[in-house]
């Protein structure tokens, strides 16, 4: 509620004006009946055309004023609430781009994404719901309470029991239904769970011939759903009818109190049991903003959830800038992602020489991608420090940093746009010369000539109309693009033959003759022709030279040599 | 106002929050899909016709209040006793809530009871689809269909049925007794009611328009905010936070200006109505005052005749917009219908063949076959494989390795040509027994959120723990499982993604083993796996492949060379085949792609 009321405040003016007007707006329905009254009690009983009139008149320009407020009410609060929600999306989306990979991990992706599309909705609905009933029913409802005391001042005992035993309906329907329908959200995301595994895994479900237990199991998760919501709804079908059953009869009870009052004031009785009415709807409306407003607190939870987060890195206070010799060191690095236990690098320590090409090689779950996922800062090493050029990575200023060191992940990602856009992300002011260049070297520069548009092909979403071994390639050029110092590959050519990769491997020893190279692979024949190789097992640093000295001292090298390439000699 | 009986359902108030929400997506055959959801709820909707009849007897209070509202109040203008019509009001409401009450506790169960049952029809027509239906589709949209568009159907459809039948009967009943009071005041009503349509076509006209443009808008933004933040390693990686941020900024801008210009124009509809309301109050304030003056009418039925109007006017807005949502839901259906009409896995043939204990002798004659028809990925493969041999498919990627997988499982089934199983067509064969007969690992491990043992004995339940852990110790998965808190109970929560992707490829390994199939398929099975890892797999292998027709697709050629059959697709066509010895003496593609991948 307290970030909800912060983005209000900035827009407390146009906020407050909509509420004005929309009090306007409520007045004028509430003024109708009461001039109703004179009608009845002034014209029609004293027999005077003229009041009857003049009356009239007035309540015609009641109305006119409350359609004016309507309309300019109906701008500000659209205006506003569209506002609110902008900001609140771009919040969100620049507060993203400024946390760690740490903190993205831990909030995961798919949560992130919900949050800026479907709880800022959440809340945008929340806040244009105040500005249009939130704020109207409980003026309705007091200036309707008051206008029947002054009407029919007996009425003020009928009045208080009629509050008092709605609010308690009210108040028991929320404490009995919230529990509800939480568990209702339960079943809700059990059951988008078990088709999401369905549909991911429909192969699997099909070659195993498992339909049927994927039918129990969705059948058990749809019933579930099913009886979580009847139960729910059991409660709203109990306390919504009780609500209205006892406004009405509080029309009953006024009838029968006024009903030996005095005639000439016949009017106002009736402008009386126009405002129960109206108390009634402002109820059902009360009780039913309070339902949306709990979806809007807890949309503004997960909300603040993100915007509160600090992000788990710190920027250098004093940035520093190498000379870019690019030398890597790894002094003494330990690493543990937040919440595992284990460490996921041990005591790691080696240097690269500038110019060098290290293989790194070791079974999955070893920590290849971890270890070079510290050098551009991915992520900060727990023990140890990683230093380029002799300077702590911590203390280089990040965009420096990630300017000079270009990554090709193990999963190739691509963005919506043409090829040249994605291309460009390497390096934004890149000539077209520089970018077919990096295209060739990484072997994609004959694919992407071949599509009808070239260059300008658009690729969809994730690079949807792409082959794995096509997308890859991109994803080489785009680094290359870059013009690195350090140039990470974190096996990034296992979707390519290997004829491909062999020549997209000497392409890149060919051109990259200064630039510092780490290359992550499970193939002793990528990596056997780097100058050294560091073998991982465990997040712990297994033997570290070239190849032939790695065969000699190495028994890790050596198991996967013969894993590979079997008791041959060398082809 | 005298809204007294019609405080709408809270679903009805959210619909109307924002005056007209989206625009009505039309269905295209509004009577014979609401035809064909009524045979499809057919065992689930007992009581149905109970909660029509109770809507169409919760009318009667809003007909019938006023009336005797006003009875009331002219009782006590000309000072007679009320107590006799108080009785009578209060029965009413009491009737009133009861009805009510019945109303929204039936629909609770039955409502909800139609939701599971057209979700599970749903369900299984879905789950006897071909492999190319999922493979057409993004799965996102396939759950929404699973999930949103059923919920939306049963209670939207049922929901606004009910109010339907409630407001029709209201407007049918308070017109009646507005004509026999007094026609003049009931012309007064009938120009307010008029007004209110002409001012909600106006501005459905320029909402429709408005709410496209927001929907593309949004679903640009939408897709620029999910490639961003799964994909935040690269954009960090690029340093191109700014770029984004710009981007999304530009998008969010547009989005917010359609958006308010949707938002006013749709927000008119409910105050100007009540403004419309209100000014047809005052006319019927003054023309019955100057009437009573006049003598034509009692008080009362000033008080009567305010309060219909009122009653009158509303349902008609509700109905322009419970139409509105009707029609949307119907679209909604139709969409479900779409999946349900889909043609399922063609059933065996009343003659299928039993495959009680298959050899696993296999032959291609000329298949041919593509994705799309005029892109042919096999294009004439005839192969012979005697039962219990080992053939690896290797080729470049697209060449068309794990399309032969596909047929011969028969997730698709050929163009042209036949494939042969123990001399029979796989056609001819009951899908069940077919299915059975082979033991697969597919590229990507697909696991469950379930145990690990459940994971294993996927697909074969009956399993015991003792099978369970051979197929694992066979598969070198023992070991690690071991290692786990709760070593074979250990649930899976995220999936298999707390697990590395060797150890998962490895469950799914000890899956395919657990089924003891005569043939076993290993799609790319080792790729993820260290080398060490896929060096016991591959004994593991060797192992359960004695007496074994089996299928290897691999990359790394170091893999198969023991396979007593190795055939190189290229283009869709056969290049080279025969044994590793055999091959390499040939000195053609594979023998040069051996050598790459040795390193030389």
């Amino acid at each position: 509620m307290k970030l909800i009321l912060t983005y209000i405040r900035r827009h407390i003016g146009l906020f407050a004006t909509a509420l004005f007007f929309l009090t306007v707006e409520a007045m004028a329905d509430l003024l109708q009946p009461a001039f109703m009254a004179r009608i009845v009690d002034d014209g029609v009983k004293n027999a005077d055309v003229s009041q009857i009139l003049r009356y009239g008149a007035i309540m015609l320009l009641i109305a006119l004023a409350g359609a004016v407020s309507a309309v300019v009410r109906n701008i500000f609060s659209s205006r506003t609430s569209q506002l609110i929600s902008k900001e609140f999306r771009s919040d969100l989306f620049q507060k993203v781009q400024t946390l760690s990979l740490e903190n993205i991990d831990r909030l995961q992706p798919a949560s992130i994404i919900t949050r800026i599309t479907n709880d800022v909705t959440q809340i945008q609905e929340f806040i244009n719901g105040c500005m249009r009933i939130l704020v109207k029913a409980p003026i309705t409802c007091i200036g309707a309470i008051v206008l029947v005391v002054i009407q029919t001042p007996q009425q003020i005992p009928m009045l208080i029991a009629i509050l008092a035993i709605t609010s308690a309906l009210i108040a028991a329907n929320m404490k009995l239904g919230y529990p509800l329908f939480g568990v209702m959200q339960k079943k809700l995301d059990r059951l988008n769970n078990v088709s999401r595994e369905f549909l991911s895994s429909i192969r699997v479900v099909k070659a195993f011939h498992a339909e049927s237990r994927e039918t129990e199991k969705f059948d058990t998760a749809s019933y579930g759903l099913a009886t979580a919501s009847t139960s729910a709804m059991r409660v709203m079908a109990v306390f919504s009818p009780l609500i209205n059953l006892t406004v009405n009869f509080g029309v009953v009870v006024l009838l029968w109190l006024s009903q030996h009052q005095n005639s000439m004031e016949i009017g106002r009785l009736m402008a009386s049991v126009n405002y129960m009415t109206q108390i009634l709807f402002a109820m059902g409306m009360i009780s039913n903003i309070l339902n949306t407003s709990v979806r809007a607190m807890a949309s503004a939870n997960r909300i603040s959830e993100v915007l509160n987060e600090t992000p788990a890195q710190k920027s250098p206070d004093a940035p520093k800038r190498p000379q870019w010799r690019a030398e890597i060191t790894f002094d003494d690095v330990s690493f543990a992602y937040a919440g595992a236990g284990k460490e996921a690098l041990n005591h790691i320590s080696f240097c690269a020489k500038p110019g060098e090409t290290i293989g790194i090689i070791g079974p999955t779950g070893s920590g290849k991608s971890t270890l070079v996922n510290l050098v551009p800062r991915f992520y900060d090493a727990t023990k140890g420090c990683v230093r380029i050029d002799d300077i702590d990575v911590k203390q280089i200023d990040e965009e420096a940093l990630r300017s000079a060191v270009a990554v090709v992940p193990q999963k190739a990602l691509l963005f919506s746009g043409t090829i040249l856009e994605n291309l460009r992300w390497g390096r934004e002011n890149a000539t077209m010369d520089e970018i077919t260049r990096a295209a060739r070297i990484a072997c994609a520069d004959a694919f992407i000539t071949r599509t009808a548009d070239g260059y300008e092909t658009r690729l969809g979403q994730g690079g949807v109309n792409l082959s794995g071994g096509q997308k890859q390639r991109l994803c080489l050029a785009r680094a290359l693009v870059r013009n690195p110092r350090i140039l990470i590959l974190d096996d990034c050519t296992s979707a390519l033959d290997a004829e491909t990769e062999a020549i997209v491997l000497s392409g890149l020893r060919r051109h990259l003759q200064d630039v510092t190279v780490l290359l992550i692979s499970q193939r002793i024949s990528t990596v056997r022709k780097a100058d050294r190789i560091l073998c991982l097992d465990d997040g712990v640093v297994q033997g570290f030279g070239p190849h032939t000295e790695l065969m000699t001292f190495c028994p890790t090298y050596q198991a996967i040599y013969h894993s590979q390439i079997g008791g041959e000699k060398n082809g | 106002m005298a809204d007294s009986n019609m405080t709408p359902p809270p679903a009805q108030i959210a619909a109307n929050r924002g005056g007209i929400r989206q625009p009505a997506v039309k269905p295209r055959d509004l009577k014979g899909t609401l035809l064909r959801l009524w045979k499809m709820t057919k065992g689930s909707r007992n009581g149905l016709g109970w909660i029509l009849l109770f809507s169409a007897l919760a009318s009667a209070s809003a007909i019938l209040s006023p009336l005797v509202i006003g009875e009331a109040v002219t009782a006590i203008d000309t000072g007679n006793s009320v107590t006799a019509i108080l009785l009578l009001l209060a029965g009413l409401y009491l009737g009133d809530w009861f009805i009510r009450f019945l109303q929204q506790f039936l629909m609770a169960s039955i409502g909800q009871k139609m939701i599971h049952h057209i979700r599970t029809r749903l369900f299984d027509s879905m789950k006897k689809l071909p492999l190319a239906f999922f493979d057409r589709r993004q799965h996102g949209e396939l759950m929404s269909r699973l999930t949103n568009d059923v919920d939306n159907i049963s209670t939207t459809i049922s929901n606004s049925l009910t109010q339907l039948l409630t407001y029709l009967f209201t407007i049918a009943g308070v017109f009646g007794i507005m004509v026999f009071l007094s026609p003049l005041l009931t012309a007064a009503a009938l120009v307010g009611v008029a007004l209110i349509f002409l001012l909600t076509r106006t501005v459905t006209s320029h909402t429709k328009k408005l709410f496209s443009a927001q929907q593309q808008i949004l679903g640009q933004l939408n897709g620029q905010i999910e490639e961003t933040v799964s994909g935040e390693n690269v954009v960090k990686a690029f340093c191109r936070e700014k770029q984004v941020i710009t981007q999304f900024e530009e998008s969010n801008e547009a989005l917010r200006k359609v958006a308010t210009q949707a938002m006013i124009w749709s927000g008119y509809l409910m105050p100007l109505t009540n403004v419309i309301n209100n000014l047809s109050y005052v006319a019927i304030s003054i023309i019955s005052g100057l009437l009573a003056v006049k003598g034509y009418i009692s008080i009362g039925m000033i008080s009567s005749f305010l309060l219909y109007a009122r009653q009158f006017a509303r349902p008609f807005v509700d109905i322009a917009n419970i139409f509105n949502t009707f029609q949307t839901a119907v679209a909604g259906a139709e969409r479900i219908l779409d999946i349900m009409d889909e043609t399922p896995e063609p059933p065996d043939d009343a003659d299928a063949l039993p495959l009680s204990s298959p050899k696993g002798d296999i032959e291609l004659k000329n298949v041919v076959f593509g994705y799309a028809p005029e892109h042919p990925i096999l294009k004439g493969i005839s192969l012979k494989i005697p039962a219990g041999t080992k053939t690896a498919i290797v080729g470049s990627t697209g060449a068309g390795k794990t399309t032969i997988i596909n047929l011969l499982t028969r997730f698709y089934d050929v163009d042209s040509g036949e494939i042969l199983l123990d001399g029979h067509d796989l056609r001819q064969y009951r899908m069940t027994d077919l299915r059975r007969c082979f033991g697969v690992v597919l590229q990507d491990s697909a696991l469950f959120a379930e145990s690990i043992k459940s994971n294993i004995s996927y697909g074969h339940e009956d399993a015991s723990d003792a099978a369970i852990r051979e197929a694992a110790r066979i598969a070198g998965a023992d070991s690690f499982i071991q290692r786990l808190p709760q070593g074979y109970d250990t649930v899976l929560t995220q999936g298999g993604l707390e697990l590395s992707q060797g150890e998962r490829q490895l469950l799914t390994i000890a899956r395919a083993v657990l089924t003891n199939a005569p043939i076993l398929i290993l799609d790319e099975a080792t790729s993820s796996v260290d080398t060490v890892t896929e060096q016991r797999i591959r004994n593991a292998m060797l192992k359960i492949s004695e007496d074994r027709t089996s299928f290897i697709i691999a990359h790394r050629l170091s893999t198969i060379k023991d396979s007593d059959l190795i055939i190189l697709l290229e283009n869709g066509m056969i290049a080279e085949q025969g044994s590793h010895q055999e091959l390499m003496a040939l000195g053609g593609k594979y023998a040069s792609m051996y050598m790459t991948q040795m390193g030389e």
